[in-house]
């Protein structure tokens, strides 16, 4: 299997935000390994700072203490590199471009405007057929975040960060894009960061399932997931998966239920 | 740069126009009228304050009376328009004939009605802010939450009911902005009804000094002016966010049209209706201040003297002759403002220090009413038919600016955050973001542009030029030639509602494609 990807090397990361008068510490001594062409799946509590950890991964902002590095670069060379593809919660579509256009776009910003082909076969890949020439406003949902995610992954990056790319599908589709992620994930071998809600999904589709703690966030267990792949969906049924969704549904219970006892001994 | 605080940087701004401006009018522009030095404009306001003060005093309370029987009557039939559905097209089609209207040209025939009193510059000023008061009111009961609406008529309550509790209450944020436009849009109405004569007031006292080439007068008043209506704008907009600090900041003038309903026969009726209205009006109008008939012009009396009559063809001639003029310089500067108010927009959202510098200026600017300034403009630019472009330019370029640019800051962060992380340099974050999503934006501030356009261009030619359909105006007012004025303003107001009409068949066909859900 070909092996592209950068390494993520996240060491003793802590962002603060200013907010109104006060800060808001999203971040503090948070740290991640990734290796080339790994999957990493990061889970945690809802504003406990995944967001921010991805963006700071993205080069997007910048960390106010700790260092982050992709073998030997910084996320901000890596940015201007253009060798990163960002799919958020939130599609982030142009709203006056059509789906086809609008995965393009990665395209025409990195300077391939001629590689349609690529985007043809996303369309499908995405399951989107059909709709090359509707506008955001006409999808679903969950149609707009499988633009998104064709989006991001047109240009073929060396890192892909995906920020609850699926938050809005149903289960069946959810299922299916998963399906698609693995698969493009062991055929391109792109180092792939995750970000969930849901805990099967991180177990079937990442080698590593991160678990993070309530704000400040860090992270506070790591679970390998070495079930063989490719995975398919007879997984999902078998003893071992659910031990291991188990798992990391009680370290994810811990890890909110240390801050509910920390906060209890404050006061 | 990055670190001073815009204030600061404003001050700064504006201490150097001030010292620029000093320096010019002493120097390259020494010995002639069009500019004076800020130190003489000072000098010459203390030497006259009590008359200075005296006729600021008089356009304020005209423009007073004029905001508040407008804005009553504006709030009133948006009222009505909103429980009564059915009335809706109707009072729309009078709301934009009032703000199509040539003010400049109409006073001459309000004063029939008022006598030369005060009673003409208060009429003008309370038509003024009609329009921009009535979309915003009816956008604020528009704006009522459906769900609220849905609980009033659970409990079996009708349209009235739902006026007065929910509607009613979630109209205020919309009703202050447009009451805050209305402010700087009274003080206009009043200072250009004052232009065709009155006893006192700041208007009367421009045309004074234009004839006297008294300059340092003329600055003078354009400055009172700009002071006293940018403070009734920011004295609303400080109200507003006192009494709604959650409400977001909004611009009437960005408020994008109103969508038609499909079907041959709703366009027909949505054509024909307007039309009728106001000819209903029209003779309403006639036969309630029971004018005498050398002065009334019935719709048939316009249609004779420009079709039928005898010298229907010499009427033709030289009405739409001039009309040609009008409407050439008119769209060079329309154009031209549009266009600077993007590039400028543009430029600001890419060099923030340079924004945070200029824009308030831009913003304080966008409160005045330009027109009121046309005669210091005049003096500057001379009287040619660059004037009546200059003036228009300037007319359309800050209200587009100030809201492109708003629409440019609401970009939103996540489709920015897309572009940065393929490292997408400042071309192509205009391309893809910045200029379409200014493009509502600009399309509505296009369509209230048109008929304003028209306005400033018919004040200039009408104050000085000579030329175009203004000078007509003035010819025929001068001849008591009521026919011809009244052909005019029919002419006029036909035409600005059908460039507004253009304007927003455009925007809505636009709107579709660039921003699915935007129309109303
Ligand atoms: N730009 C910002 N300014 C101020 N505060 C911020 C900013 N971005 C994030 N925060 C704060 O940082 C914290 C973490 O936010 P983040 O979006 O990373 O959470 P999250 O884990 O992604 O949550 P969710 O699962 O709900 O998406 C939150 O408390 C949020 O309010
Ligand atoms: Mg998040």
């Amino acid at each position: 299997m070909a092996r592209r990807g950068a390494p993520v090397d996240v060491v003793g990361v802590g962002r603060t935000f200013a907010l109104g008068g006060g800060e808001v510490e999203a971040l503090r001594g948070f740290e991640m390994h990734v290796p080339a062409g790994g999957f990493s799946a990061l889970i945690g509590p809802s504003g406990c700072g995944k967001s921010t950890a991805l963006r700071l991964v993205a080069g997007l902002d910048a960390p106010d203490e700790g260092t982050i590095d992709m073998d030997g670069a910084s996320p901000d060379q890596m940015r201007r590199g253009q060798r990163i593809g960002v799919a958020f919660q939130d599609p982030s579509l142009l709203p006056w471009r059509t789906v086809s256009t609008n995965i393009r776009l990665a395209l025409e910003l990195v300077g391939r405007r001629h590689d349609t082909g690529s985007v043809d076969d996303l369309i499908e890949l995405v399951g989107l057929q059909g709709f090359e020439k509707a506008r955001p406003a006409q999808l679903s949902g969950g149609m707009r975040q499988r633009v998104a995610i064709a989006r991001s992954l047109v240009t073929e990056p060396d890192l892909l960060l995906l920020d609850e790319p699926f938050g809005a599908l149903d289960a069946l589709t959810r299922q299916q894009l998963n399906d698609e992620l693995q698969r493009i994930w062991t055929a391109r071998g792109t180092t792939t960061i995750l970000v969930t809600h849901s805990i099967p999904e991180a177990v079937y589709v990442a080698d590593e399932v991160l678990v993070m703690s309530p704000r400040p966030g860090r992270v506070v267990a790591h679970h390998a997931i070495d079930f063989e792949r490719p995975r398919t969906r007879e997984l999902l049924l078998a003893d071992e998966f659910h031990a291991k969704v188990e798992a990391v549904s009680a370290s994810l219970h811990r890890s909110e239920g240390q801050v509910v006892q920390l906060e209890a001994d404050d006061s | 740069m990055d670190r001073v605080p815009p204030r600061v940087l404003s001050a700064a701004v504006g201490i150097a126009v001030l010292a620029l401006w000093e320096l010019l009018a002493r120097t390259v522009y020494a010995g002639s009228y069009r500019l004076s030095p800020p130190t003489l404009v000072v000098v010459d306001f203390f030497e006259y304050r009590d008359l200075y003060l005296r006729n600021l005093w008089h356009s304020t309370k005209t423009a007073a009376w004029g905001f508040l029987w407008g804005n009553l009557a504006a709030i009133a039939l948006a009222g009505v328009a909103s429980i009564l559905p059915v009335l809706r097209r109707s009072i729309g089609a009078i709301a934009l004939t009032v703000f199509c209207l040539p003010f400049i040209a109409v006073a001459p025939i309000l004063r029939l009605i008022t006598g030369p009193g005060n009673g003409t510059p208060i009429t003008l000023s309370a038509l003024a802010v009609f329009f921009t008061t009535y979309v915003a009111a009816l956008l604020g009961f528009d704006t009522a939450p459906g769900s609220a609406l849905d609980v009033v008529r659970s409990f079996g309550r009708g349209r009235l009911a739902a006026f007065r509790r929910v509607r009613l209450r979630a109209s205020v944020p919309a009703m202050i902005a447009g009451l805050q436009i209305a402010a700087p849009a009274a003080f206009l109405g009043a200072v250009v009804g004052e232009f065709t004569g009155a006893r006192s007031g700041l208007g009367i006292l421009t045309v004074r000094a234009l004839g006297a080439l008294h300059t340092e007068r003329i600055w003078v008043i354009a400055l009172l002016s700009t002071i006293v209506a940018t403070g009734g704008y920011m004295v609303i907009g400080a109200l507003g966010r006192w009494l709604c600090p959650w409400a977001p900041a909004l611009d009437v003038g960005a408020v994008p049209a109103a969508r038609q309903e499909p079907g041959l026969l709703n366009r027909m009726a949505a054509l024909l209706a307007p039309i009728i209205v106001v000819f209903v009006f029209w003779y309403a109008f006639l036969w309630v201040f029971q004018i005498k008939p050398f002065f009334a012009k019935t719709p048939f009396d316009v249609w004779a003297e420009l079709f039928t009559n005898a010298d229907a063809a010499e009427t033709r001639s030289s009405v739409f002759g001039a009309l040609g003029t009008t409407l050439w310089t008119t769209s060079l500067g329309y154009v031209a403002g549009l266009i600077g108010a993007v590039v400028t927009a543009v430029v600001f959202v890419l060099i923030p220090w340079l924004e945070r510098a200029l824009m308030p200026i831009a913003v304080a600017l966008r409160s005045i009413p330009i027109i009121v300034t046309t005669p210091v403009i005049i003096l500057f630019v001379g009287r040619g038919l660059l004037t009546t472009t200059a003036i228009v330019a300037v007319m359309s370029f800050f209200p587009t600016l100030v809201n492109c640019y708003a629409a440019m800051n609401r970009t939103p962060v996540g489709i920015l955050d897309v572009l940065k992380s393929y490292d997408a340099g400042s071309a192509a974050h205009v391309r893809n973001a910045y200029l379409p999503t200014a493009v509502p934006a600009l399309l509505a501030s296009a369509r209230i542009a048109v008929p304003t356009s028209l306005l400033g261009a018919t004040v200039a030619e009408w104050l000085a030029t000579g030329d175009g359909i203004g000078a007509v105006m003035v010819i025929a007012f001068t001849r008591n030639d009521y026919n011809v004025l009244w052909v005019s303003v029919a002419v006029l107001t036909l035409v600005a509602v059908i460039g507004y009409w253009l304007v927003a068949a455009f925007e809505l066909r636009t709107l579709e494609r660039v921003a699915p859900g935007a129309s109303r």
